[in-house]
């Protein structure tokens, strides 16, 4: 269908530091037993996109990412891995790879987003209006717990520091105004306003991160505007920002490639055909302000951007946080588990006796649990060695962690090949990969790491 | 195809394209008329974008303008449909050990159920689709591909522009000459040729009047309002509930067509026949404009038999209007169906005159022009 796919899956994050290290790069952090670019990957092969780009940050982060799909998705979706230098921001990614870009329309799709909003509908918004950008809009995921407090434990009232705001016009289709994390104010672009009439402003709603993009207006405004670093906070809103005030080589090119491919015959009736199909639909504000007060040609040039807006049932959530993690791992092991595709519990877990594992759990296989242990909606990886008396409520353990008798952990991410001695007790806590925490120390709220070498 | 019949709906449903689930209230007297969700349809269709493999994304794209209501008129919809067409045939390559005719039949006639699909065809958009299959059909074996591709799109091109442009400009022609100064005109709903004969009447300097008499859910006028108020005509707008009320100024009714039937009768946006009527007890001359590729043989005598039914919940919602939405818990009840007719016939004693490309006609000529010049101009 002409449309080709880009998944930007990052390398390093900042704001995911001890979970995310040289040997596990952001795309490949797990989820649910699964590295978070499984999702992605396997939702654009749910729906038959099978030629897809993954972008990484950095040489070695883009080798583990290519070994492991090449690994999971042998023959059925085709790859081509690009690594580009670090911290270039998801529009110098595309920058980076946009000779490879070819097809009239791409899709762009961050790796770190789990969700079940289906790209062809997103595709076909794009297709329908002929818009330059649409994005993807969905709820604000509500975020927290009920057991576990925020880490260290401030306030109660969830009160987001930052603000998504949104303005759509009253059908829903158009996007008038973009701004995401804003702290203080925002401005609203007056002629829009006026070219519309009517603005419906929502802070209910965020951007997911998948955008279809028409190829050529795409690369015009990565090449102009190379400051741009940002897709999301810099190209997006610049291209809803200027959608009535399109740029005059924007639309210039836009016009030549049409005129290029038609076969310019019969010039005069052209002129009807396209005043009958323009007659025939109810003109859009785009169309209403670039034509001139006598309605005859088109003086200014415009564009459109297009929303699509997820149903409130579809799940979706970028992850860019340690509580977004564990927001993750909790959901997709519960409520959203229609987005993993085999068991809950894997082939073979030991479990000793009065072991109590209860519902919105997984267990990798290999996994051994002592006697008497509880596990309580937490995610256990592969080949975990779990001694008795341990008590795991609300966290996630990944592969190849030995937890000693006795321990208490609670809202945590425990990374690979950890260790944990007897009567630990964590309390909202982060260890990274390799760390061995000694016996008996209680940690509240901290992120323990190995050192770097 | 009748859609009372189970057994064939069934087995349509399993080819079906989009998925469809049947509307639940319907009216009795029109089981045998598609009628579906229209809620679930187009979300239905837009996730499997990517799914729908053999569908060129053109066809596809105007399939979802059908299905959303993007593309209104008989005159558009065709238009739309042949460029898109135009844009598969360019891309369209012969599959090794098929013929082109053969499969290039195969494959607009897949093309052709999905479009229907999406929207039941127009009788104009069934004539041309029967012309360009005939086209492919009479294509010499001896072309090879590029040049059969090319002499089809030259074709697809040639019934555009001279059935539809060419036969618009002459209508308008032979209809100015019946506009007279101080002549009030009445129209009702959006005519693409009614509309290019107020605006060519109106640059010959003509001083007359229009109203433009509009009708709910569609309320198609307001756009052909638009456009006349923009071009500087004084113009009158009316619903077809006031249309007695207007009738006594008027002089003359200028009607658009969806198609004319061999009997006369002219099948068109529902309300026109109210208005015809209305006009013929007033005395007022109605003259139908309708281009000649949009007649058919067919022959109908009420607006039942062969009809399209819209979607129910446009006329039981003003949108944008939440406090006046009374019907808004009863929609799924027993005891009420609703009915929403997109067009409806109007018998020819009420038509004066029907100004085509071949002239201007009465409407008991039109099974001559069928016989006479159909097989000759369309389909050679």
């Amino acid at each position: 269908m002409d449309f080709q796919v880009v998944v930007l899956a990052g390398g390093n994050s900042k704001s995911l530091t001890p979970l995310v290290s040289k040997d596990v790069p952001k795309p490949l952090l797990p989820v649910a037993n699964h590295p978070v670019l499984y999702y992605v990957l396997h939702q654009l092969e749910e729906s038959n996109l099978k030629d897809l780009i993954v972008v990484v940050e950095g040489e070695d982060a883009g080798l583990l990412v290519g070994a492991w799909i090449s690994g999971t998705f042998v023959d059925r979706l085709h790859v081509e891995i690009a690594a580009v230098p670090e911290d270039i921001g998801t529009a110098g990614a595309l920058r980076a790879i946009s000779h490879y870009l070819t097809a009239k329309d791409i899709l762009v799709v961050s790796g770190d987003l789990v969700s079940d909003v289906s790209p062809g509908a997103v595709a076909a918004t794009h297709r329908r209006h002929d818009a330059v950008v649409t994005a993807t809009l969905c709820c604000v995921p509500i975020s927290g717990s009920s057991e576990s407090g925020s880490s260290g434990g401030k306030d109660k009232t969830k009160k987001p520091g930052r603000y998504n705001i949104i303005g759509l016009d009253p059908r829903k289709q158009f996007l008038l105004h973009i701004a995401t994390e804003i702290e203080k104010d925002t401005r609203l672009q007056k002629h829009l306003l006026h070219a519309v009439g009517q603005m419906e402003i929502r802070s209910d709603l965020m951007d997911a991160h998948m955008y279809a993009f028409k190829r050529s207006v795409l690369q015009e405004v990565l090449d102009r505007k190379d400051t741009f670093q940002s897709l999301k906070q810099d190209v997006v809103p610049y291209l809803v920002r200027s959608q009535l005030k399109s740029e005059a080589v924007l639309s210039g090119i836009r016009q030549a490639e049409e005129d290029g491919n038609e076969k310019v015959s019969f010039p005069n009736n052209q002129v009807m055909v396209s005043q009958i199909l323009a007659n025939a639909s109810t003109p859009s504000f785009h169309e209403l302000y670039s034509m001139d007060p006598d309605g005859s040609a088109q003086t200014r040039k415009t564009h459109k951007c297009c929303a699509y807006i997820a149903s409130s049932s579809s799940y979706c959530v970028r992850l860019n946080s340690i509580q977004a993690f564990m927001d993750i791992n909790r959901d997709v092991t519960g409520e959203a588990d229609h987005l993993l595709s085999d068991n809950v519990i894997g082939p073979s877990p030991k479990l000793g006796t009065k072991t109590t594992v209860g519902p919105h759990c997984m267990l990798g296989e290999g996994s051994e649990m002592g006697d008497k242990c509880q596990v309580k909606r937490s995610v256990i990886g592969r080949h975990c060695r779990i001694g008795s008396h341990v008590k795991v409520v609300n966290s996630v353990v990944m592969n190849h962690v030995t937890i000693g008798d006795g321990c208490i952990i609670q809202g945590s991410v425990i990374c690979s090949n950890v260790q944990l001695q007897e009567r630990v007790v964590l309390k909202d806590c982060q260890v990274g990969a390799g760390f061995v925490v000694t016996a008996g120390s209680e940690y509240k709220g901290e992120s323990l790491a190995r050192k770097e070498k | 195809m009748q859609y009372d019949d189970k057994s064939r709906v069934e087995k349509a449903k399993k080819r079906a394209v989009v998925k469809q689930t049947e509307a639940r209230n319907r009216v009795e007297l029109f089981r045998h008329l598609p009628q579906y969700e229209h809620g679930t349809q187009l979300p239905d269709l837009e996730t499997k974008f990517f799914e729908l493999d053999p569908m060129h994304p053109a066809v596809y794209k105007v399939g979802l303008q059908y299905l959303s209501g993007d593309i209104r008129g008989g005159n558009a919809r065709c238009i739309a449909m042949f460029q898109a067409f135009k844009e598969a045939i360019k891309d369209y390559s012969t599959p090794p050990e098929k013929t082109l005719i053969r499969d290039l039949t195969a494959r607009i006639s897949s093309y052709v159920s999905f479009l229907i699909e999406c929207r039941p065809l127009s009788i104009s958009m069934g004539n041309a689709i029967k012309f360009l299959k005939n086209r492919i059909a009479k294509l010499p074996l001896a072309l090879s591909e590029s040049e059969a591709k090319s002499t089809l799109m030259l074709d697809i091109d040639r019934f555009i522009n001279e059935k539809i442009i060419l036969s618009e400009k002459v209508i308008v022609k032979h209809a100015v000459t019946k506009i007279r100064d101080g002549d009030v005109l009445l129209t009702y709903g959006a005519s693409s040729v009614v509309e290019m004969i107020l605006l060519h009447a109106h640059e010959l300097g003509k001083h007359f009047h229009v109203v433009v008499v509009d009708s709910r859910p569609k309320l198609e006028g307001q756009l052909l309002l638009r456009r006349l108020v923009r071009k500087g005509l004084s113009c009158t707008y009316t619903h077809v509930n006031a249309v007695s009320c207007i009738m006594q100024d008027v002089t003359r009714v200028f009607l658009g067509a969806s198609s004319v039937l061999s009997n006369g009768t002219v099948y068109s946006r529902v309300g026109t026949a109210c208005v015809a009527m209305v006009a013929h007890a007033f005395h007022v001359p109605v003259l139908v404009c309708c281009e000649a590729y949009k007649f058919h043989e067919r022959v109908q005598l009420d607006s039942i038999c062969f009809n399209e039914l819209g979607n129910p919940d446009a006329i039981s919602k003003v949108q944008g209007r939440k406090e006046i939405n009374y019907l808004d818990g009863l929609v799924n009840q027993e005891n009420l169906q609703l009915l929403n007719l997109i067009y409806d016939a109007t018998p020819s004693d009420y038509v004066s005159m029907i100004i085509t490309d071949y002239g201007m006609i009465p409407p008991t000529s039109v099974p001559v022009i069928v016989r006479e010049y159909r097989r000759d101009h369309l389909w050679s």
